[in-house]
């Protein structure tokens, strides 16, 4: 079943010129995890938040197209309704805390409150979020307590609780460091695992490369390639639009070793060490 | 930038959300304004910038909430200036929308006229509470002499809270609007009430 | 965290009572001594007030906001002592120095009121913790939207306060001077609080988009986490609170 269905969206912030996303158009299937990757202002994090319904809900500004999720479309529909449908993890842990509770239990249930989730279920939820991302000792701490990486383990705990269909991960581990980032990229796994549909957005392609079904390349707002990490990442143009294959890709592309496929380069390491042990 | 009416306004979350932030910078213009020892307070900086963000009522909301949360937290008898640190954010917010923060000329006078709505709201209150004082040593010294030479409660009081506020509110303004001028767009964009989406399907 | 609250966590009733009591108390408290003008009436509600502090076991950690609040007093008493307006009646002479009657009883009703209204609050303030102040106001109707505003604030406050301190020291080790001639320290202002205000600003959109997809706007109606606290006899302790009240207005009137 399709649970994303962007046909055609474009989109121009309020005071600006330029089409921040020109014509995007794709479908994400029921449990893929989907990397999106592009250079700086690409349009990543706009189309992330146009999922989500706050392009244009929030911002206002022109659209055009559809973004249809899990069935509702989000141009006829409120940030509020969307977020039982597609939750969004930002890139800073720190403004992602509401600031209004004062342990992280009470904070995961904020959205839950919100939503006017009956008590009983609403701990059941939080408790099963807290353990799915490995912070469940820490309920009783301060959010503010706690480090970058504990932080935003707690914001996806905080939208996985909501029970989306979808979760967004804009750039969650760009503000970590290697042990906090280590432990968001397990807990993303465990949630793709379950079933969950997952858009990742990331910089770090062999990151990508590791974990997607599928790439969304993007650039200058329009769709560059959605396709499989070993198609997009073996790409000849990749350099041009300001994006670094992942360093496997590079070394067996300068080695000239291609996948058995004949066609593609390997991206992660395993990849690698395969065709380089078959070449050696 | 400008909004469309003075006193359109929507509670929006970007709105509410400025209202702690508006309370934290006036909790740390009043710190810093104690680690440099300066002999002023500084303590609306926030009101003003809210007012000139986002319109004279969540100035207003952030003058009163910003009082309530000093009462509960430093000093409870900040609960009675609550009413002259709303009056604070209206009068900012109107002056802002009129383009009366415009430019460093413009942004001294509207500070005078912030202050003098700060004295005439606070005089009766300081009469009040405090038989005129404020607590402040070189206003108090003043309202001595006035008192002893004049024998006037009220005109005591009024130069007692005229001689600290005038030059305190002066200098929001102008710190106000120095800040306002760094904005980035993007923030600016956010309070601008425009609520309609254009299509660009054809 | 750091908190800014003034709460002492304490075994007592008062802090056993409900939040919207206290509030009641806190009118009560400022109404009554308006509606009878004397002397006595002042002291007793004061008198009262500051049982009340006692009996909730914070009375020492007022002492420091009392403090100020002394100081302050007593320089009403020597100032309205000597220039009340009204003042006729001297009752002692020290050279040129006269001490009058009537400034002096001015002065003594201020301190009375100035000291219940404190009190009053100081009563509300150090019994109960803010998030249950926010919580209880919300069940009685408050927008839940500004009972985040308002919960927010105690912990975005001592955030800002941690900014602030990262940014003083970055700037001092920079050279900037922060002592010296009152100039020198003026100047010094916008530097330190430009990028703390900037940086907070940036914040409040990321804020706003993250509170948003987790449902701030929400349309119907919310439920709490918490169950309700279970307070000693509210219902009874407001009413009461409400009686006195309006009695001391309806006495007012018919007056
Ligand atoms: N609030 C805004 N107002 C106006 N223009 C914006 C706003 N946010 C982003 N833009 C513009 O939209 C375009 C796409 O930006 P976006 O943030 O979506 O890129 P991105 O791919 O997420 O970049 P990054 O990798 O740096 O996060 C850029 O040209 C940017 O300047
Ligand atoms: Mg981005």
């Amino acid at each position: 079943m399709k649970k994303v269905m962007v046909e055609h969206l474009k989109y121009r912030y309020p005071g600006t010129e330029k089409l921040a996303l020109d014509d995007v158009s794709f479908e994400v299937e029921e449990g893929e995890l989907i990397g999106i990757v592009g250079r700086n202002l690409s349009g990543k994090s706009t189309l992330a938040q146009a999922i989500v319904g706050l392009v244009p809900h929030f911002y206002r500004g022109a659209y055009g197209g559809k973004v249809i999720v899990d069935g509702i479309e989000v141009l006829h529909s409120t940030v509020s309704d969307i977020s039982r449908k597609a939750g969004i993890v930002f890139q800073n842990p720190f403004t992602q805390v509401t600031g209004s509770k004062l342990t992280v239990y009470e904070e995961v249930a904020f959205g839950l409150e919100n939503l006017g989730v009956p008590r009983s279920e609403m701990m059941e939820r939080i408790d099963e979020a807290l353990t799915l991302l490995g912070i469940y000792d820490f309920r009783h701490a301060n959010p503010f307590d706690l480090s970058g990486g504990q932080m935003q383990r707690m914001a996806i705990a905080s939208i996985i609780a909501m029970r989306p269909e979808v979760i967004i991960l804009d750039e969650p581990t760009s503000q970590l460091d290697p042990q906090g980032t280590e432990e968001v990229f397990l807990a993303v796994q465990r949630l793709s695992r379950e079933g969950m549909t997952v858009l990742l957005i990331e910089h770090k392609l062999e990151k990508v490369a590791r974990y997607a079904d599928k790439v969304l390349w993007l650039d200058e707002g329009k769709v560059m390639a959605y396709d499989s990490p070993s198609k997009v990442f073996s790409r000849d143009d990749l350099e041009e639009h300001g994006l670094a294959a992942p360093i496997y890709t590079q070394i067996c592309k300068a080695l000239k070793l291609k996948s058995p496929d004949g066609e593609t380069y390997p991206v992660t390491l395993e990849g690698a060490y395969e065709v380089l042990k078959r070449w050696n | 930038m400008k909004r469309k009416s003075v006193w359109s306004f929507q509670f929006t979350t970007a709105s509410l959300v400025l209202i702690p932030a508006a309370v934290g910078i006036n909790y740390i213009g009043k710190l810093f304004a104690g680690v440099l020892k300066l002999p002023l307070w500084l303590d609306s900086i926030g009101t003003v910038l809210a007012s000139m963000l986002a319109g004279p009522i969540i100035g207003a909301i952030s003058g009163a909430i910003n009082n309530i949360i000093y009462g509960l937290t430093m000093d409870p008898i900040s609960f009675v200036y609550g009413i002259t640190s709303v009056f604070i954010g209206l009068v900012a917010g109107v002056l802002a929308y009129k383009g009366w923060i415009g430019n460093w000329g413009k942004a001294v006078v509207a500070g005078l006229l912030v202050g003098l709505t700060a004295v005439i709201i606070s005089t009766p209150l300081n009469v009040w509470f405090w038989g005129g004082q404020t607590g402040n040593f070189w206003g108090d010294a003043l309202f001595a002499a006035v008192m002893a030479n004049t024998h006037s409660l009220w005109l005591a009081s009024f130069l007692d809270e005229l001689v600290v506020d005038l030059v305190d509110k002066v200098l929001v303004v102008l710190v106000s609007y120095a800040i306002y001028k760094g904005l980035p767009h993007n923030i600016l964009q956010l309070y601008t009430g425009d609520h309609h989406v254009e299509s660009l399907d054809k | 965290m750091k908190s800014i609250s003034l709460y002492v966590d304490r075994q007592s009733f008062l802090h056993r009572i409900d939040p919207i009591s206290k509030i009641y108390y806190i009118v009560a408290a400022i109404l009554v001594p308006i509606l009878y003008p004397s002397l006595t009436v002042a002291f007793a509600v004061m008198v009262i007030s500051l049982i009340l502090l006692f009996l909730g076991k914070v009375i020492r950690q007022t002492l420091s906001v009392y403090g100020f609040v002394f100081l302050v007093l007593i320089t009403v008493l020597i100032i309205q002592t000597l220039f009340y307006p009204g003042n006729e009646t001297p009752v002692y002479r020290i050279g040129q120095v006269v001490l009058y009657r009537e400034g002096f009883f001015y002065a003594l009703t201020i301190s009375f009121r100035v000291i219940n209204i404190v009190t009053s609050f100081l009563i509300l303030v150090f019994t109960t913790r803010s998030a249950d102040l926010v919580e209880s106001l919300v069940r009685k109707g408050l927008s839940p939207r500004f009972g985040y505003v308002i919960a927010s604030v105690f912990q975005i406050v001592p955030e800002m306060m941690s900014a602030m301190g990262r940014i003083t020291d970055a700037q001092r080790s920079r050279g900037m001077e922060t002592e010296g001639k009152l100039s020198v320290r003026m100047k010094a202002f916008l530097p330190l609080i430009g990028p703390v205000v900037l940086s907070s600003l940036l914040n409040v959109k990321e804020r706003a988009l993250a509170l948003e997809v987790r449902g701030f706007n929400a349309k119907g109606k919310k439920t709490f986490l918490n169950e309700e606290k279970n307070f000693l006899a509210p219902t009874a302790v407001q009413w009461s609170l409400l009686a006195v009240i309006l009695i001391a207005i309806i006495w007012r009137i018919i007056q």
